[in-house]
């Protein structure tokens, strides 16, 4: 490797270690969805105990009572709910994470920029 | 600009001489059709599994394109000694890169529309109808496509073609999980594990099967972002291994 690989290849590291510390850990859409966006949580058994969200809907006593025996329940369709949190969590129906996307893809052309740049320099010194 | 057309031409026609593109575009359109025949056992909206199906076999395609394409030409060019000639007087070093890439990337392309339109013709067979964002969801694949291409050339400047296909596959899987699944693959070290998947992109960003599966209604905005963020990494990911490409003695 010629020695301006070297250098550059440390130039790239630092680059590369900038973007780690310029692109914060805040992506996962489950992490950073306002309250809005993943419905306000309830306490509702559906057989794992554990606390899940809005959006349930029991149609009358005869059907709960059957859900129950079952261990089943019933979801308004299309809406959000335990089950179909993964579907509403991807970026298309996340707008708020849109912005984040955009932000990231300019920090890249930049950096993809100045890599270009600093190789350039860097291959004709040598 | 002139020469780059010029060498990106050239590459096009190579590409086409070879099986290579017949050979990924044929077991692709045989997938779909295959995929028409999977029975809906009975489930309203048969449609809804061809499109879900047929649009990851479209995902996989790209995969299976880029790596096909390109994962031989600069070893190739290296080894039958074609490259030092062509580097020494007519192309730079990111000449020939850009050249090659836009080649192989006009290539993927025409191949995955063959396969989108494969996949409308299937719909239109079985009498379904073809939503449509079907289509601005096939230029998404195609940017997801060009991705993995910039990948694959990015590994071919530092590793062998064997080696660049695992590499490959393993950061189109890796790339699709969130911060919280990776960081999870090794607890022990979660600082260093965040850190390796902020540098790599988030392709669940490229996934728009489910909505248009499911009828849902995804705004054209969404499109536009995810493409630009999808040719940003492009552009990155070429760039550094334009960088990796010039840092390289090729005597």
């Amino acid at each position: 490797m010629r020695p301006a690989g070297a250098s550059f290849l440390r130039a790239l590291s630092a680059a590369l270690f900038l973007i780690a510390c310029a692109l914060p850990g805040d992506y996962d859409i489950e992490d950073v969805a306002p309250t809005s966006h993943l419905g306000e949580p309830c306490e509702h058994d559906h057989g794992h105990g554990e606390l899940q969200e809005a959006g349930h809907e029991h149609h009358d006593d005869a059907e709960r009572q059957e859900s129950t025996q079952t261990g089943m329940h019933v979801h308004e369709a299309g809406q959000r709910n335990h089950g179909t949190e993964w579907f509403f969590n991807q970026p298309w129906a996340s707008p708020f994470i849109w912005p984040k996307m955009l932000r990231d893809s300019l920090v890249l052309a930049a950096l993809a920029a100045v890599i270009a740049l600093v190789s350039r320099r860097l291959t004709r010194r040598a | 600009m002139r020469t780059i057309r010029a060498f990106a031409d050239m590459t096009m026609k190579m590409l086409l001489r070879r099986r290579t593109i017949y050979g990924i575009s044929i077991v692709i359109l045989l997938a779909l059709l295959g995929i028409s025949r999977v029975p809906s056992f009975d489930v309203g909206n048969e449609g809804r599994f061809i499109l879900d199906f047929g649009m990851f076999g479209l995902e996989i395609g790209a995969l299976l394109l880029a790596i096909g394409l390109a994962a031989n030409l600069y070893p190739r060019d290296r080894e039958s000694r074609v490259l030092l000639p062509l580097l020494a007087v007519p192309l730079s070093r990111a000449h020939y890169l850009l050249g090659r890439f836009a080649g192989a990337a006009l290539v993927q392309m025409a191949s995955l529309v063959a396969g989108c339109l494969g996949l409308v013709a299937v719909l239109a067979i079985n009498g379904y109808a073809v939503p449509p964002a079907l289509i601005p969801a096939a230029l998404l694949l195609v940017v997801e496509g060009w991705f993995l291409l910039s990948v694959v050339f990015f590994f071919g400047f530092w590793t062998s073609p064997p080696l660049n296909a695992p590499l490959t596959v393993l950061l189109f899987i890796i790339s699709q999980m969130s911060v919280r699944e990776f960081v999870s693959l090794l607890p022990a070290a979660s600082g260093a594990m965040k850190v390796i998947r902020l540098l790599l992109p988030h392709m669940d960003a490229f996934h728009i099967k489910d909505p248009i599966a499911h009828g849902e209604t995804v705004p054209l905005l969404y499109f536009a972002v995810a493409a630009f963020y999808g040719l940003c990494y492009t552009a990155f990911i070429l760039t550094v291994g334009l960088a990796v490409f010039r840092s390289r003695d090729l005597r």
